[in-house]
């Protein structure tokens, strides 16, 4: 099953034009276009053109983190950029993750657009009092009168024994803190959008990428576009019920729903691109349709991302549901190393299936 | 030279080498009316701030810490950058920052510096590159972006840290020094040595005082002095900015002083003994202001006139921010969501494409799957 069948048994165009209650009415970007010019890019590669093409259109653009000016670059993502821009706007930092971002932060407040790396979520750990105590309040404490347009990459490893020091995403955490978006782009396409949208945005940004997403390869559009937080995408119709699937788990879940419309269960998956601001608009639609709601979150289960999906459908609509929702998330546990433990940490297609057909069917 | 530390600085008694010899007189007057003011302005908010209880907020004063803050305003230029920590009125004013709106911020109101959502602690003026907050290494590592921020633009901004010894207890001060040494930055640390951390004296928490010897170590021209000699922290100041401007990288300035008041608020706190009444009052013989005073005196570049001419004119500017403050409305914020996050995108509007149909392949069946390595 392709994007391309889901979303003309959606359609597409009426789903963008959807309202979200998060950005009332966007202001229309000067250069509109319906059919763009595709290639066939990995998310690897698109993250890297985002960049690219956001550092030729404005010179204040500039890319921080460890390893960025290597060849190969991180994982793909900014080969080339060094002998393109130079090793100042293309800056290997010490590894100092605290005052990577405050030197972020600073450099925004002087008018620079920076862009951080971080080839572990684990290291940025370091940078919390900067992230909690400084980026995200700085617009609040001066009373709106100053924005801070910091983009921070965030790499989450999955697999191949990562263990528990490479391999958390906590996008529940930074989806907490008020003043900070947080998106978690799947798809090549929405890769390149919202990175694109997050360093010409005026807010600070989280981006979490997983890792074994950066082999998957779509069409993406050449030209330089934008994807808006707060909007999701469904990226399989159904009527029996809604799968929410967050980041790393919009793959597993679409094969998961392959699997159970074998068995009659006809799952509609909604991915929703962001997570702070998630598009409770589109969510609460899909489940009034469905009557049932499952989470998928790539996350530790309790006061989860999943949690407040469940919680926001509850609050506006609990009467409506026909089930018990499930949440499908990560035991309560640190990663394992071991690959036969990773085998029974991560849900797959297979245990994802398992768990919705035995919960349907209850 | 000796080396300066908190308890040599007391053993010597009422400091006597402050010296005017070769220094423009138009500029010692513009630090002591600075100093003057600062002093006034600290002194008519403590009487204020209780039993009043009007100004609802921790307030860190910094009555006998004026010297750093009238170095700085006489220095530092418009489009310079000034951050500074929790004790922030001094920096405030000396970015020439509005005094009413200093005020009305600690009385919560919507003419407040930041619309009375920040308070004293973190008050900050973006339109005059002034910015401060209380967790205490943070705004002097942010310090350090905005120096390399300036350095990308090839703009001949300085940028300016304030900070006390005890924001060097935390690490990632070290690593703002680190990285400023490395790229050669534009910017100037000023450390302000009051020797407590609240109650807690420095050589409880750090194995000697002389941070200046311990950042001379990461590569970085590093200087202590006695920080209530505002001739000497002038020069100090304008030397390193001057050599920050001209790419010779930063400097580290130790400037040992002291609060006279509590950590917090205008009474003494000192009902835990942690200092004696013999340290404050050694302190107090060596106030900034009446050092500078003599010295002017002595060779008369002021007059008790000129000194009540002054006090009166700061006096009735004290009284208008009063007034200012007081009368001004509390502020109503109706989109709490607005005043987080920014719902405008005028950059991306202008450079980026909407793409309103897009129907990309993405084959589901796609190997998902960590590479091998990490």
């Amino acid at each position: 099953m392709s994007i391309r069948q889901s979303n003309r048994q959606k359609g597409i165009k009426g789903q963008l034009k959807m309202e979200s209650a998060l950005y009332p009415s966007p202001k229309k970007s000067a250069r509109p276009i319906s059919s763009p010019a595709v290639q066939k890019l990995t998310y690897a590669e698109a993250l890297q053109q985002a960049t690219n093409q956001a550092m030729e259109l404005d010179e204040r653009v500039f890319l921080m983190g460890q390893l960025v000016d290597y060849r190969g670059g991180v994982f793909g993502t900014t080969t080339g950029l060094s002998e393109k821009f130079g090793t100042s706007r293309v800056r290997d930092f010490p590894v100092a993750e605290s005052v990577m971002t405050s030197t972020a932060i600073g450099a925004a407040i002087v008018g620079m657009r920076p862009v951080l790396v971080h080839t572990r979520l684990d290291f940025m750990i370091y940078s919390m009092d900067a992230l909690v105590n400084w980026l995200s309040l700085w617009r609040f404490k001066s009373n709106g009168k100053s924005s801070l347009p910091v983009t921070i990459r965030a790499i989450v490893g999955k697999g191949w024994g990562q263990g528990p020091q490479h391999s958390k995403s906590l996008h529940a955490w930074f989806a907490h803190i008020p003043g900070l978006r947080v998106a978690m782009p799947v798809t090549p396409f929405d890769a390149k959008g919202l990175l694109l949208e997050s360093i010409f945005g005026e807010n600070p940004t989280i981006i979490i990428e997983h890792r074994s997403l950066f082999s998957l390869t779509e069409d993406v559009p050449e030209a330089p576009y934008r994807i808006r937080f707060g909007r999701a995408r469904i990226r399989r119709s159904g009527r029996d019920l809604t799968l929410v699937a967050i980041g790393a788990m919009v793959p597993i879940a679409l094969r998961a729903a392959e699997m159970l419309a074998a068995r009659s269960i006809d799952v509609e998956v909604l991915d929703p691109r962001t997570v702070s601001p998630i598009d409770a608009d589109a969510i609460c639609q899909s489940v009034m349709k469905t009557g049932r709601l499952v989470v998928a979150d790539p996350a530790w289960q309790s006061l989860s991302v999943a949690a407040e999906v469940i919680a926001l459908v509850s609050e506006k609509m609990g009467d409506r549901l026909r089930a018990n929702p499930l949440r499908i998330c990560y035991p309560d546990s640190h990663t394992p190393m071991s690959s036969t433990l990773e085998k029974e940490y991560y849900p797959d297609e297979s245990s994802m299936a398992e768990a919705i057909s035995s919960w349907f069917r209850r | 030279m000796t080396t300066i530390t908190h308890q040599s600085l007391t053993d010597a008694g009422v400091y006597r080498d402050l010296s005017l010899q070769g220094v423009d007189a138009g500029m010692v007057k513009k630090l002591y009316r600075f100093m003057l003011r600062l002093r006034q302005c600290e002194e008519a908010l403590s009487r204020e701030y209780h039993p009043a209880d009007e100004m609802r907020c921790p307030v860190h004063f910094c009555i006998g810490q004026e010297a750093v803050p009238a170095a700085l305003n006489v220095l530092m230029r418009e489009k310079d950058y000034l951050f500074c920590h929790h004790r922030s009125h001094g920096y405030y004013l000396a970015k020439d920052a509005p005094m009413r709106e200093l005020f009305a911020e600690l009385y919560g109101k919507k003419t407040g510096a930041n619309g009375g959502i920040a308070g004293s602690q973190d008050v900050s003026s973006p339109a005059h590159n002034f910015f401060s907050g209380a967790i205490l290494a943070g705004a002097a590592a942010i310090s350090v972006g905005a120096a390399l921020g300036a350095q990308m633009q090839k703009e001949s901004i300085v940028t300016v840290a304030g900070f006390g010894e005890s924001a060097m207890d935390e690490g990632i001060l070290w690593e703002a020094v680190n990285y400023a040494a490395l790229c050669k930055l534009p910017v100037v640390f000023v450390c302000e040595n009051n020797k407590y951390s609240v109650f807690s004296p420095q050589l409880k928490r750090q194995i000697t005082d002389n941070l200046s010897a311990r950042v001379a170590s990461f590569g970085v021209k590093s200087v202590a002095l006695f920080g209530n000699d505002v001739i000497k922290v002038h020069a100090a100041i304008k030397n390193a900015i001057g050599e920050a401007l001209a790419g010779h990288g930063p400097w580290f300035i130790e400037a040992y002083t002291y609060r006279w008041c509590g950590h917090y608020g205008p009474e003494s706190d000192d009902i835990i003994g942690y200092r004696t009444e013999a340290e404050i009052e050694a302190w107090k013989a060596n106030c900034p202001i009446a050092l500078l005073e003599e010295a002017m005196k002595k060779k008369g570049l002021l007059t008790d006139t000129e000194k009540a001419e002054m006090l009166r004119q700061i006096n009735a500017e004290i009284a208008d921010s009063f007034q200012f403050a007081k009368t001004s409305d509390f502020p109503n914020i109706t989109n709490w969501r607005e005043v987080n996050l920014s719902s405008s995108s005028p950059r991306a509007d202008e450079l980026l494409a909407d793409i309103d149909f897009i129907e990309p392949e993405f084959d589901v069946h796609q190997a998902v799957k960590q590479a091998k390595g990490y």
